[in-house]
């Protein structure tokens, strides 16, 4: 093949030139994978010897078997909002008011980590730096990280969910709509400059238009992350109907557990359509 | 009388090291028709960006009026940016917003920050804004988004919203290298017509140097970051041209209907594909 190009004095294509047998750094890669694999196998000593098919078996029959009383209230003292349908609910609207939190701080902090804003003089520079730096932190402690934490500080319950879930979408949101803000057009904010508006009108005029559809797309698909991510922040403390679950499962309650397991799925699906077919709209 | 615009020993210098202004003085009286021509590269459009501080000069002075540009700061530099109109080549008009607020948003800088952020402007923007719309003939486009204009339209637009500065010097960024030839001899019989009509001295860098002559009261070209040619249209002869855009250089001319440069593209790409059979033909052969 490569004489091809050789007989005509051209140069032949780096495609062609290599062979993959031989091809060292292919096998060098190949080689490293297994060896990664291996290792991985040896330490984590994976041990499947245990499992019990037959009472795993009996436990998913329980599961599928839902147990409705705890969709009313225990005793006297209880109200709707203590039942699993109440909790329910108080767990969506964990998700929507972190959300919230974190958009009323994350909104301004993203001006501060956009690039095309902040470049310009060397002291807005490095608040761009900060910013930057700041989001990659806070988005880098996973959430039931930040709401064991939280629980040392607010205590056992809601206080802690909310705070861990808008605390690391603070750093998710401000990364994305910084994001956003650097993938605008800057034609539009160089014409109004030249106009004689000062940096406040420019943003407003010319740089808010051009984001308030992605804004809105992210803020949306960070909502249902959160109302995904609530459920789970009960499992560590964070309130919600995770500590139900939590509790129901801890008493071998299997029949109560997958009916509580049933309405997070179904809660899950029917936020997943909806931000779907908002986010559609928008683009 | 003072010329509206001076230029002293502009320089400027990108990060990179590019000299892209060397040594750059000039001055434009009040009332021309200035055409800056120039191969890509050779900073027109450095040296209409440093005018209005878009682009910071490294040195040199540029005296608007008698008041130097170059060193006013904040709101020095904002009221003096009102009395420059610009036009891009990419319109550079907010895509998502009316055509109305695209327009209203050349008088920002006159007004206070509650209006903007309130969305009310004055009674007398709003009548000057459709004014300059009809004098750019599309008060029917008013309530259009921006972005679902024609581009000699949206040109138009950028226009009227630079009129809505009432400006003393209109500068123009290759306002018609984006449009077909009919629709760049509409969009300069505007610029004209602010010329002669309203006294507004226009400084406008064009590719085209047909269109030059046809509109330029006086041409400068630039070449390499230095003025190369300053004089009259007419003046520029074959050898000014060489000097100016290269000996391979040919001049093409840009009319109304299948233009020179059509035909002299078209027959390009005849000759690319051409050349590129002969090269196909001759690999067949070895």
């Amino acid at each position: 093949m490569a004489e091809y190009f050789t007989a005509r004095g051209l140069p032949v294509p780096r495609e062609l030139e290599r062979n993959i047998l031989t091809d060292w750094r292919r096998l060098g890669a190949i080689a490293a994978v297994l060896l990664v694999l291996f290792v991985g196998l040896r330490i984590t000593s994976i041990d499947t010897s245990r499992a019990n098919p037959e009472y795993a078996g009996s436990v998913l029959v329980q599961l599928l078997q839902w147990d409705f009383t705890i969709m009313s209230p225990q005793n006297e003292f209880e109200t709707f909002w203590e039942t699993a349908g109440g909790q329910m609910i108080v767990t969506i609207f964990l998700g929507i008011i972190a959300t919230a939190f974190s958009i009323v701080v994350a909104l301004p902090l993203s001006f501060l980590g956009a690039r095309n804003i902040m470049t310009g003089n060397p002291i807005t520079a490095a608040i761009y730096a900060v910013a930057r730096v700041v989001f990659t932190i806070v988005r880098s402690i996973d959430v039931l990280i930040v709401v064991i934490l939280a629980v040392i500080i607010f205590g056992l319950g809601n206080a802690a969910g909310v705070f861990g879930l808008a605390f690391h979408n603070i750093g998710v949101l401000g990364k994305l709509y910084s994001e956003a803000i650097e993938g605008i057009d800057p034609g539009p904010g160089e014409a109004i400059t030249a106009t004689g508006a000062n940096r406040f009108q420019v943003i407003w005029t010319a740089v808010l238009p051009q984001i308030v559809n992605p804004f809105i797309s992210f803020t949306i698909y960070r909502l249902d992350a959160n109302v995904r991510l609530a459920p789970i922040i009960g499992l560590v403390g964070g309130g919600g109907i995770g500590v139900l679950l939590f509790h129901t499962m801890n008493l071998l309650n299997y029949r109560q557990a997958g009916l509580i397991i049933f309405m997070i799925i179904l809660t899950v699906a029917v936020m997943d359509f909806i931000s779907a077919q908002i986010r559609r709209r928008l683009i | 009388m003072a010329p509206i615009l001076r230029i002293e020993h502009l320089v400027k210098v990108y990060p990179t090291g590019t000299r892209a202004l060397d040594d750059v003085s000039l001055d434009v009286e009040r009332g021309e028709f200035v055409v800056l021509i120039g191969l890509s590269g050779s900073g027109k459009s450095t040296l209409l960006r440093c005018i209005n501080r878009l682009v910071e000069p490294t040195s040199g002075r540029i005296l608007l009026d008698g008041t130097d540009m170059a060193r006013a700061r904040g709101s020095e530099l904002r009221r003096m940016r009102r009395r420059i109109g610009m036009i891009f080549q990419q319109f550079n008009l907010v895509r998502r917003s009316s055509v109305f607020a695209n327009v209203l948003a050349g008088r920002l800088g006159s007004r206070p920050l509650w209006r903007t952020v309130a969305m009310r402007p004055t009674t007398e923007d709003v009548a000057l804004a459709f004014e300059n719309l009809g004098r750019v003939g599309i008060v029917g486009k008013a309530y259009s988004r921006a972005d679902a204009l024609s581009g000699g339209q949206q040109q138009r637009v950028g226009i009227a919203r630079a009129l809505m500065q009432r400006p003393d010097l209109m500068l123009a960024d290759e306002p018609v290298a984006s449009l077909d030839p009919a629709t760049s001899h509409s969009v300069m019989k505007y610029l004209e017509e602010i010329n002669r009509k309203d006294g507004i001295t226009v400084l406008c860098s064009l590719h085209f140097l047909s269109l030059a002559r046809r509109y330029g009261t006086r041409v400068i070209a630039l070449k390499d970051g230095r003025v190369a040619f300053d004089g009259k249209p007419v003046d520029i002869d074959e050898v000014r041209f060489k000097e100016i855009y290269g000996e391979d250089a040919v001049e093409v001319e840009i009319g109304v209907g299948p233009t020179a440069d059509e035909r002299a593209a078209a027959e390009s790409a005849d000759a690319t594909a051409a050349a590129m059979r002969a090269h196909l033909e001759t690999l067949d052969t070895h």
